[in-house]
């Protein structure tokens, strides 16, 4: 256990300076993704200039939802983002390599290609969370908190990536078009889930659980919700959300064939 | 030094253009599984638009300056132009650029803007027939709100596309360019969607931004790819207006080709390919 750590330590480390490297790459993954979070609020913006809430919810309250969101995407950019190139992997034989490694194959593959651009993510999440609680004068619990929600989302982020990435196993194709599907869910995600009918409201906290790491727990921050249960939603759902997707990719991997060349 | 072969007459150089229209319209028909998954994934970012729309509407106390049906009507028409719009060369040249397997393209006796230029149009006849497909299914829902306003929209509106295409695939090209100069690709395609999803109209008309955010996509060339020809199509524009709208959509497209044209001779001056 302990020498698997060790080595996806210097698996990770080795990647990010190499990635480093490529500063231009580093400052245009910064801003752009700052920009992507941008532009989401930039149509939050469109929606709040027609109306003065979301099912009770203020602007600035909003805000904090999508703080949680960018933060979360941001830690599964940075430890896990790999996955996105296992479609093709598997197209090109390339998972081979993978497998000979003395190290579990899942945690070894998510570690081994930080983004930069995740960077951007944390930050822009950051400075939302940082201005919504400020403008709210939140106590300083609620800061503390942030943390663990932010680090059980980038899990329960990534479990339902690697869920989805493992049908790839079955349906081969070079594209990352189905890991699509739990990332556009993740963008309506950040808006109040009460605004959506009911089978996407819970959808998103019972089939895809992104509701346990950003609604549940602002619901309980300004008030919306009294239950301790919205506080340890987001960890608990995290350590379930990542034993399934274990299992998916233990499934998954007995289904490939390599290609034989 | 002589050239490696003799220039192409126009009639071949049209052929040329036509097969790579051609063999880029056989790619799309061949990945149908990753088309359906495109599509879905794209509905799903749409569904949610709709959502949100459809919760403010049903709110207590919100006057919005466009009704519902309105606003439906217009959120189908923007997704399905949209769609049809959805052009794959970020992907597809950035990654050339790259492995370097554009100096193959480049020895090629063709103009590699126009024969890209080529495979764009292929993606959105494709991605338009689909759009279409849907467009009727949503008639059955909207009836006559996304039907246009009259003849002559209809008209202007098809001016007004082909105008977009061109404006859309010189933003692409020009986007694209930036892999010359670094290793990802993410950086490119994601600063051009973040710019495209904020002032092109996609979510919301620009009349109902707010005056700041407005008045910064008055300045780019993004409100013409969707705004501008759904604006015309729906009637909201007629007339002088329109023909003006046309005229900037025009300048916009065919200034931003000739940027693109200038910046890639400028990035293959430093371009660099390994070799072996």
């Amino acid at each position: 256990m302990r020498d698997s750590l060790r080595i996806y330590w210097a698996t990770f480390t080795a990647s990010l300076q190499a990635k480093l490297e490529y500063k231009l790459d580093f400052v245009l993954g910064l801003l752009t993704s700052s920009m992507l979070q941008l532009a989401a609020l930039g149509f939050l913006w469109v929606i709040f200039h027609q109306t003065s809430n979301l099912e009770g919810w203020s602007q600035v309250q909003v805000l904090f939802l999508f703080g949680l969101t960018a933060m979360s995407l941001g830690i599964s950019e940075l430890f896990f983002n790999h996955i996105w190139m296992v479609p093709y992997y598997i197209v090109m034989g390339d998972l081979d390599r993978l497998l000979v490694y003395p190290v579990p194959s899942l945690p070894f593959l998510l570690i081994s290609r930080p983004e930069l651009h995740s960077f951007g993510n944390l930050l822009t999440g950051l400075v939302l969370a940082a201005v919504s609680l400020l403008a709210l004068h939140m106590p300083w619990w609620d800061w503390a908190l942030v943390p663990l929600w932010v680090l059980s989302g980038g899990v329960i982020y990534m479990s339902a990536l690697v869920v989805f990435c493992s049908l790839s196993f079955k349906f081969v194709g070079p594209y990352s078009y189905t890991l699509m599907i739990p990332h556009t869910l993740l963008q309506a995600s950040r808006y109040p889930l009460g605004i959506y009918p009911g089978w996407v409201h819970y959808g998103l906290l019972v089939l895809l659980p992104y509701g346990a790491f950003n609604y549940l727990p602002a619901g309980w921050v300004f008030g919306k919700m009294v239950s301790p249960g919205c506080v340890l939603a987001a960890p608990l759902v995290a350590v379930f959300s990542a034993a399934l997707a274990q299992a998916a990719w233990d499934w998954g991997l007995k289904q490939y064939q390599s290609t034989g060349s | 030094m002589r050239p490696l072969a003799r220039p192409l007459s126009f009639r071949e150089s049209l052929l040329g253009y036509l097969t790579y229209l051609n063999r880029a319209l056989k790619a799309n028909f061949a990945y149908k599984a990753s088309t359906f998954l495109g599509l879905f994934t794209s509905g799903l970012a749409y569904g949610t638009s709709v959502l949100i729309w459809s919760h403010v509407y049903g709110q207590k106390g919100v006057s919005i300056a466009m009704s519902r049906r309105a606003m439906f009507a217009y959120l189908a028409l923007a997704f399905c132009l949209n769609y049809a719009l959805s052009i794959n060369i970020d992907q597809r040249v950035g990654q050339r650029i790259r492995l370097g397997l554009i100096a193959t393209d480049l020895l090629k006796p063709l103009d590699f803007q126009l024969s890209q230029a080529m495979q764009a149009l292929s993606d959105c006849l494709f991605n338009s027939f689909v759009g279409l497909t849907i467009l009727a299914w949503v008639f059955y829902f909207l009836g006559g709100q996304i039907l246009p306003k009259s003849p002559e929209a209809l008209g202007l509106f098809i001016i007004s596309l082909f105008l977009a295409f061109l404006v859309q695939y010189s933003i692409v090209f020009l986007f694209v360019q930036g892999a010359f100069y670094t290793y990802s690709g993410y950086g490119i395609f994601a600063s051009r969607l973040a710019l495209h999803q904020t002032f092109s109209g996609f979510s919301a008309p620009l009349t109902l931004y707010p005056p700041v955010l407005l008045s910064v996509g008055r300045w780019l060339p993004f409100q013409h790819v969707i705004y501008t020809p759904i604006s015309i199509y729906l009637g909201n524009v007629e007339g002088a207006a329109a023909l003006r709208l046309l005229g900037e959509q025009a300048l916009w497209g065919l200034g931003l080709y000739g940027l693109g044209y200038f910046t890639m001779r400028k990035a293959l001056g430093q371009l660099e390919i390994q070799g072996g």
